[in-house]
């Protein structure tokens, strides 16, 4: 056993109901490294970090701390061992204090009360070793996210922990805060501490990380030293050869119409999340945007569809002038399936019938005031029979639904209306693969039948199989356009991070 | 399988074990025409106000100003009244006078919630205490007595056919409430916003126009309420309707409509009132003192609703076994 290994993982297996999520996974890190973990979504990294904090028990396989084989039970076993993590939603509360947070549930105590005194003077020093610019008595709710990141890295560096885990930690910060976090990350390197850095973003992982392991479908695809570290290849290992360079040229090509149909115009929110957007889109035409989370994707749907408001630009359906506003957008042929599912998209008490009519209320027939009930169960009947929707019973409460037939309510709701364009954001996340099957089918039909869709999505293999063109984000701004037939995982990843040389003025 | 979100099966029997106990006790008294129409008599009030009051409970809403509300509307009707030389040409001013602050009431607590975001609770519990006050300076804290003329003492006192005007005031209000609420678009979208308010935005609802809605229509049946009140007392005060929140709230809540929104009947919360109703009435017959009501009531309210909460939990487990099943069939 190597003495610089502070933590390894050797045969890591975990299967959920049956299922393999992680198969025979090794992994190791050293004392003082920055070990950057990377994989595509369900790659298995989430839960290997769960399994090392105790969160889940893994079903086989061992773990060394320090060369010492340990069993980790509980979140307080990780941290009895001394390692930390520092998860994406922070933990910190907010209307306390930077010491207050850091010595949460482990005070200083003077009589039996807190001594606050002391507690300033121990985390001031904790602040000094490391050269964060924190204030202890400044209420955290006064700082900014980057701030609040820092208060989290403190607490969890004054257990002495030795091993820190950030699950993307760079996801809400702005590219200053990032910058003073990286040289942060360095200084904990110097005084020894090891970090397990899980980032999507490429361009960090190679700046900073001595060692990088890639998973891919719960299994280890490699582990690569800083020199061996190259961004194509490291792309190449996350998602697999062999898919990359077929998917897409399957697909049945669109039928070539030049016919404009929404036209979005130099669109800007004032704030950043996406600024001076323009493309068109046109009839029968299925456009994928992609691009990085965090990157203005579902800002920029959202604006579109008229929820939240735009500072400048226009947007034109069939050379008309939009109204911002989900109403008008609807009464003029748009639907819109929103990213949070259960969130924004159903009402999970109602029944399908009640869901289904809720966008139709206007086509239904009215007996003087009453809603037909008749009317109501037929649009209802119809929307099961297009989507295939099951269980196949109108009463039946979507909240009770899997994720898939909720997320095919949701579709149906719009595919009753006479659509012109149909917003989808992130439509088969956490829907099961017959499924994401079946709603691919259905947006392939709806474009055959000249609707317009725009498809959110982070998942590139679903944006190559069902795109005809793909539009990439970053930092809010339109940096790419592919047509699909040409184009591959690799080259929009690379584009999505920034790592495309000629970045594309739009 | 079996239909889990109709009403729950708790109450019906509490009640009908309630009603049968008093009938073998109280033969003679109990179950008489005289008695059961004094019972939906004393539940009116309340039976008015939480047929309105369920659109704010339904859209995820709370009005705890309701009480003083009423009180103010009573108030109104009577210094109307008094102010036209108790003439009948008053009680028509006084009540047209008393439904107008009931609705512009609510049109203040609908537009306050949406357009500045304060939450309903605290908006209305500071409304409670200014509408309170109100009554107090229109009534320089003493009590108005109004004993005519007859159009204003008959709309809570007159008969017709052995039951009192304000029982038929409640069912028609009840049935408006109903169709409204199974019948309408607009209540559809209600049980929409309730629900889901982001989705229901989405959707193309405008959950703020919703909303004042739901706050109007309780201010209206709530000052149909103050009214009904000063014609049964023939007087007011500024106290007049104090703790009809509690009262309304208890009856929905027993009656199975969520304070989260989303989930009630008007049956539902009708049923509720009933109950409290039958209650007090069973407890007064049996000659319980009426210092131990409070605690008779309490336990009897916590064995109907947590008979329901038993029931909710079979819907949750039925839940969590469907996902077992689903977990299965994904993994063989």
């Amino acid at each position: 056993m190597n003495e610089d290994v502070i933590l390894e993982a050797k045969g890591i297996c975990k299967s959920f109901s049956g299922v393999s999520v992680l198969w025979q996974v090794d992994f190791s890190v050293r004392k003082g490294e920055v070990h950057a973990l990377m994989g595509e979504n369900g790659a298995g990294k989430s839960t290997l970090i769960k399994i090392l904090t105790g969160v889940y028990t893994k079903d086989s396989g061992s773990i060394f701390w320090d060369g010492k084989k340990v069993a980790i039970n509980s979140y307080k076993d990780c941290q009895k061992l001394g390692m930390a993590c520092i998860y994406q939603e922070l933990s910190v509360i907010l209307p306390l204090t930077v010491a207050q947070n850091v010595f949460l549930g482990r005070e200083p105590k003077r009589l039996g009360l807190i001594d606050h005194k002391r507690m300033n003077e121990m985390t001031q020093e904790l602040i000094d070793q490391y050269g964060f610019p924190l204030e202890p008595e400044a209420l955290v709710s006064n700082l900014g996210i980057g701030q609040r990141q820092l208060v989290e890295i403190l607490k969890g560096l004054s257990c002495d922990s030795r091993l820190l885990i950030m699950d993307e930690p760079t996801a809400s910060l702005s590219g200053k805060e990032a910058e003073s976090l990286f040289s942060i990350i360095d200084t904990l390197r110097e005084k020894g501490v090891s970090v397990i850095y899980i980032s999507h973003r490429l361009e960090e992982v190679y700046k900073l990380s001595d060692r990088l392991t890639v998973l891919r479908d719960g299994k280890n695809a490699a582990v690569l030293n800083h020199d061996e570290i190259e961004p194509k290849k490291v792309i190449q290992t996350m998602i697999g050869k062999v898919v990359d360079e077929s998917a897409g040229s399957s697909k049945e090509m669109r039928k070539n119409t030049n016919e404009v149909v929404l036209e979005v115009q130099d669109l800007s929110d004032g704030t950043g999340l996406f600024h001076h957007v323009s493309f068109q889109a046109h009839k029968g035409e299925i456009l994928g945007l992609g691009g990085l989370i965090g990157s203005g994707r579902t800002e920029l749907v959202r604006a579109i569809y008229g929820i939240d408001r735009y500072r400048e630009g226009a947007i034109f359906l069939n050379g008309q002038k939009l109204k911002p506003s989900p109403k008008t957008s609807i009464q003029a042929g748009f639907g819109f399936v929103p990213e949070d599912r259960r969130g924004q998209g159903f009402i999970p008490l109602l029944s399908i019938n009640r869901n289904t009519a809720l966008t139709n209320y206007d086509r239904i027939k009215k007996n003087g005031l009453a809603v037909s009930d008749k009317d109501e169960l037929k649009l209802c009947q119809e929307a099961i029979e297009r989507m295939d929707i099951r269980p196949a019973d109108p009463q039946k409460q979507v909240g009770l639904m899997s994720g898939g037939n909720q997320q095919k309510v949701v579709l149906g709701k719009w595919l009753m209306r006479d659509l012109k364009v149909l917003i989808v954001d992130e439509p088969t996340a956490g829907i099961d693969v017959g499924a994401k099957d079946e709603i691919y089918g259905i947006l392939e039909r709806l474009a055959k039948n000249g609707i317009v869709v725009i498809l959110v999505s982070s998942d590139l293999q679903e944006l190559l199989r069902v795109s005809h063109r793909i539009l990439v984000m970053r930092k809010g701004a339109i940096i790419q356009e592919f047509d699909s037939g040409v184009v591959t995982q690799s080259m929009i990843l690379e584009a999505a991070s920034g790592l495309m040389g000629k970045e594309k003025a739009v | 399988m079996k239909k889990i979100n109709g009403p729950g099966l708790g109450k019906p029997i509490i009640l009908a074990v309630f009603m049968l106990v008093l009938t073998i006790l109280r033969p003679s008294s109990f179950l008489t025409v005289g008695n059961l129409s004094n019972v939906l008599w004393s539940i009116s009030v309340y039976g008015i106000m939480v047929c309105g009051t369920i659109f704010v409970f339904l859209i995820g809403g709370i009005d705890l100003s309701i009480g003083s509300l009423c009180g103010l509307c009573a108030v109104t009707i009577v210094k109307v009244i008094r102010y036209f030389d108790y003439s009948n040409t008053g009680v028509l001013a006084g009540i047209l006078a008393a439904l107008a602050v009931g609705v512009l009431a609510g049109l203040v607590h609908g537009v306050i919630i949406t357009k500045f975001r304060v939450p309903a609770f605290l908006i209305t519990f500071a409304t409670q205490i200014i509408f309170l006050g109100l009554s107090m300076i229109l009534t320089n804290n003493k009590i108005l007595s109004c004993l005519q003329p007859e159009l204003f003492t008959a709309i809570g006192m007159k008969k017709i056919f052995n039951f009192p005007i304000p029982i038929y005031i409640m069912l028609l209000i009840a049935v408006i409430s109903w169709f409204i609420l199974r019948k309408t678009v607009l209540g559809r979208y209600v049980y929409a916003v309730g629900g889901n308010a982001c989705a229901s935005r989405l959707s193309g609802i405008s959950d703020t126009k919703i909303t004042v809605l739901a706050y109007v229509f309780s201010g209206f049946t709530t000052a149909l309420g103050g009214i009904v009140l000063a014609s049964m007392t023939q007087q007011c005060m500024a106290s007049t309707g104090s703790g009809y929140e509690t009262e309304v709230i208890t009856a929905a809540v027993i009656g199975g409509v969520s304070l989260l929104g989303g989930e009630g009947t008007v049956s539902g919360a009708l049923f509720g009132a009933v109950l409290i109703g039958l209650l007090n009435n069973g407890l007064n017959l049996l000659s319980v003192p009426s210092t131990e009501h409070g605690l008779v009531k309490g336990i009897v309210i916590i064995l109907a609703v947590g008979f329901d909460a038993l029931q909710h939990q079979e819907k949750f487990r039925n839940w969590l076994s469907q996902f077992k099943m689903k977990r299965a069939r994904e993994a063989a």
